[in-house]
């Protein structure tokens, strides 16, 4: 299997591989090292996810990228959490970019560039939402906020899916 | 082949509402924005898949530019859509059968609708009925959302016809015994071949008279020709067994190979000169084609050849197997001369009288191994005995009885030749027109 790999699909799944690693030993520098059992788990799903980006190791490798950022202790949102999002960013696109056919399948060269914009675009998202984070720390938070954002993202989402979706394809 | 399966979320958007919404629960419950920060891209990403959701179900099929090709050349697949509005990406893998060609290499593609044509381009590179085209496509929608398929598309049946290298013949038939054709015949008309001056007869054209000759001996001479008419070919293919390996069109041949090549390029050349051609082929579908002449008739010649699979000898039906060719035939038989009862119809036309020439096709490169790789009776017996000795010695046999038979058939009077490409036959059947102009006893 892995020997008809084309070059790209290599690339790919190093990307898929070393994206979730990237992203729980980025919590490194806040003074939250992530556990060892976690990077291990991270690793092993992380593999998966690399050999057979449908199965649900990614999904698996992802949710322990999470729970270790979230069992830290740090109050404050560190910027380090940007780069964590732009290494899930880009393993997620990658491992889509895998899946669109077996490994023997060669990259198309104008699918992976649109899937390069798509996840620069989607990158972007989380410095926003860093710095959003970042001015409203240490405020007292009005009734719903979090709701509300939440609620805010997924509209912003589906505005922009109408309003670039059908150009970006073209 | 239509059919219509459901959009399914693809691994990726499932993953991504599965984080995301994990991550906007856990930022909520906990307080803590920085598991928002790391998944606010994923959010963004599942809502954009989940908000492009195909409304209609495509429908798709493959749609081949040739139904009959020579070997070599390439035909290409082009997938028709309906209902493929909300269809982003393509993703098309060939199943590719022996002796079949893709490109892109491999038969895989994948590309996004509408900016290029995601094609499929298939070469047959060995003549035969082969199925072009099948193949499992999967269409994804915008943001890689859902997926449609992976769905099966079955091929179609293309007709490959074997590749008849033309040449340029200037030999003459043996024995020509039709109408109108190019070959120089044995009997006087109006054809344009010097025959010689003889005096003239009543019925004689004037403008056949030699003016020269009449006013020298004060008697009126005219120019005889020769008459000029076509030939009957038969080809008698030996479709009983193939021995050495088939490379495809580029590449080695083996002896059903050279056969089939061997009697497209003799159609082709036979029926160029105008001569009528028929086709006999012994083994397996025992096909046959009766005399015809024309570029349609070639066509049924090379169609017939195509069609050709290979068989098992039927020694009582071929007793009485009729070869149905008449005086002034020219039976050309293609064989590796391997099957006795071959060499027996090859004996049987020359001592009829009929020009009969055997154009060997067994590959000068067929060696033991390759011989054992593509024939499962020596491969079967290798296995049972385990001795490659004994299979040695079996196929050396096999090879000097043959030599045997190629020897006695000469002695018969009936040419051999191997064949080495368009032209081969050219020498021989000037031969052969030479000592049918002898007197010879026939017997019947």
């Amino acid at each position: 299997m892995i020997r008809h790999w084309t070059r790209g699909q290599w690339a790919l799944r190093l990307v898929v591989l070393i994206g979730p690693v990237l992203a729980t030993l980025a919590a490194g520098p806040t003074g939250d090292p992530p556990g060892r059992f976690a990077l291990v788990v991270v690793v092993a799903t992380s593999l998966g996810s690399a050999l057979a980006p449908e199965s649900p190791a990614g999904t698996l490798a992802f949710a322990t990228v999470l729970l270790s950022w979230g069992l830290g202790g740090s109050a404050v949102t560190p910027p380090e959490v940007v780069l964590a999002a732009g290494a899930l960013v880009a393993a997620h696109v990658a491992a889509l970019v895998v899946s669109y056919g077996p490994g023997d399948v060669p990259l198309d060269r104008r699918l992976t560039l649109t899937w390069l914009v798509r996840g620069a675009v989607l990158f972007l998202v989380a410095p926003v939402v860093w710095l959003l984070a970042t001015a409203l720390e240490g405020q007292p938070e009005p009734a719903g906020l979090w709701m509300t954002g939440v609620a805010a993202l997924v509209v912003a989402a589906v505005v922009a899916n109408t309003a670039l979706g059908s150009r970006m394809t073209r | 082949m239509v059919s219509r399966p459901q959009w399914r979320p693809t691994a990726a958007t499932s993953r991504a509402a599965v984080i995301a919404t994990a991550g906007a629960v856990a930022a909520v419950l906990a307080g803590r924005p920085t598991l928002l920060v790391l998944v606010a891209p994923l959010v963004v990403a599942a809502a954009l898949a989940l908000a492009g959701r195909p409304r209609a179900t495509p429908v798709v099929r493959t749609d081949l530019d040739h139904r009959a090709l020579h070997e070599g050349q390439g035909t290409t697949a082009r997938l028709v859509l309906s209902d493929a509005d909300d269809v982003e990406q393509i993703t098309r893998v060939a199943s590719l059968g022996p002796f079949l060609r893709a490109q892109p290499a491999g038969g895989r593609v994948t590309g996004l609708l509408g900016a290029e044509p995601v094609d499929l381009e298939f070469s047959p590179q060995r003549w035969g009925r082969r199925v072009v085209g099948e193949e499992v496509v999967a269409l994804t929608s915008g943001w890689s959302g859902f997926r449609w398929g992976p769905q099966t598309i079955v091929g179609d049946q293309v007709r490959v016809l074997p590749v008849g290298l033309h040449y340029a013949s200037r030999a003459e038939s043996p024995q020509p015994r039709g109408l109108v054709g190019a070959h120089r015949s044995a009997r006087p008309g109006s054809g344009t071949e010097f025959a010689g001056i003889r005096t003239f007869v009543p019925g004689d054209r004037l403008r056949r008279i030699n003016w020269r000759v009449s006013a020298r001996t004060d008697e009126v001479h005219v120019t005889a020709t020769r008459a000029e008419e076509d030939a009957g070919v038969l080809l008698v293919v030996d479709a009983i067994a193939d021995h050495g390996i088939s490379g495809g069109v580029e590449g080695v041949e083996s002896s059903l190979d050279l056969t089939v090549r061997a009697a497209a390029a003799v159609a082709e050349q036979a029926v160029r000169q105008g001569d009528r051609v028929s086709l006999r082929v012994l083994g397996g579908s025992s096909l046959q084609v009766s005399y015809g002449s024309g570029k349609r008739h070639l066509a049924r010649v090379l169609a017939t050849l195509a069609a050709i699979q290979l068989g098992p000898a039927d020694e009582d039906g071929w007793e009485r197997l009729q070869l149905r060719a008449t005086e002034g035939t020219m039976v050309v038989v293609l064989s590796p001369m391997m099957a006795g009862v071959v060499a027996t119809l090859t004996a049987t036309a020359t001592r009829r009288g009929l020009p009969t020439l055997v154009v060997d096709t067994m590959p000068e490169a067929v060696s033991l191994e390759r011989h054992t790789a593509s024939s499962g009776g020596l491969r079967r017996h290798r296995a049972m005995t385990e001795s490659s000795h004994l299979v040695d010695l079996a196929w050396r046999m096999r090879r000097l009885e043959r030599e045997q038979v190629l020897a006695s058939l000469s002695a018969l009077g009936c040419t051999v030749v191997p064949w080495r490409g368009p032209g081969t036959i050219d020498e021989v059947t000037r031969t052969l027109a030479r000592r049918a102009r002898r007197p010879h006893l026939r017997l019947r």
